[in-house]
């Protein structure tokens, strides 16, 4: 099981829950994360797709191939837009 | 921030190092914050300094409040790596990085970026340079409040 923190669009996206919890086992890498992510909120699945949405794991955005560990620290993150103009 | 508070190396940092990198809920005081950078050193000639405020229009349409989403700890970690970046890539003498999060009014403080350098060209180079990659490096996400609801912003200009 691991758990994925959402932010912003995608907080709003999954119905104001501030993480999904996903039964994600061993040796799965984040490309599997995406597909399960898909499968139950396709709207979130189409902004990863574009890549609008990143998946970041302990606190660095993650490569598809990258191995998800139990305890690893995973968020998806939508367009940064920090600061003012 | 205690003197337990470790940066990615594992290396101790002071409280003052601390306070150079902060995202904060409360408002900040400019003059405190700058004080903070020229006490770091007295061959410091040169200060620039950007601040953010919050804007009542964007992209045409009114705005009358914005709520800051960060994520705790990737943030500061990303505003840590931004001023160690400017301290080793520009010729700076110290660097302050300090954004806000949760609901700002129209007209109040949300980020402050502070240069110290010992002449202008490098103070305005690094402080512009570090403006720039907070937007781009930065986890957090900005709700803009209007009378026709809510926004979360996209892209930054």
């Amino acid at each position: 099981m691991v758990t994925v923190r959402l932010f912003g669009m995608t907080k709003m996206l999954a119905g104001n829950q501030g993480t999904l919890s996903l039964a994600l086992h061993d040796g799965k890498r984040v490309k599997d994360l995406v597909a399960m992510i898909e499968a139950a909120y396709p709207k979130i699945g189409e902004l990863l797709q574009k890549k609008k949405v990143l998946v970041s794991v302990n606190q660095d955005i993650a490569h598809e191939d990258l191995e998800v560990k139990a305890g690893d620290e995973i968020a998806l993150l939508p367009p940064f837009a920090g600061g003012s103009r | 921030m205690s003197l337990e508070q470790v940066t990615k190396a594992d290396q101790p940092v002071t409280d003052d190092e601390a306070m150079l990198v902060r995202v904060q809920r409360e408002d900040f005081s400019i003059d405190e914050e700058l004080r903070r950078v020229r006490r770091r050193s007295k061959r410091i000639g040169g200060i620039a300094m950007f601040l953010g405020t919050a804007r009542d229009r964007s992209k045409g349409k009114d705005v009358d409040s914005i709520t800051f989403e960060h994520y705790e700890g990737m943030a500061q970690k990303k505003l840590r790596e931004i001023r160690e970046r400017a301290l080793k890539d520009f010729d700076v003498i110290e660097m302050l990085v300090l954004h806000r999060y949760g609901e700002i009014d129209i007209g109040e403080n949300i980020v402050l970026i502070i240069a110290g350098a010992e002449h202008r060209a490098e103070a305005f180079r690094a402080c512009k340079w570090a403006i720039d990659e907070l937007k781009q490096i930065t986890p957090i996400w900005k709700l803009e409040h209007t009378p026709e609801g809510e926004v979360w912003v996209e892209e930054h200009p």
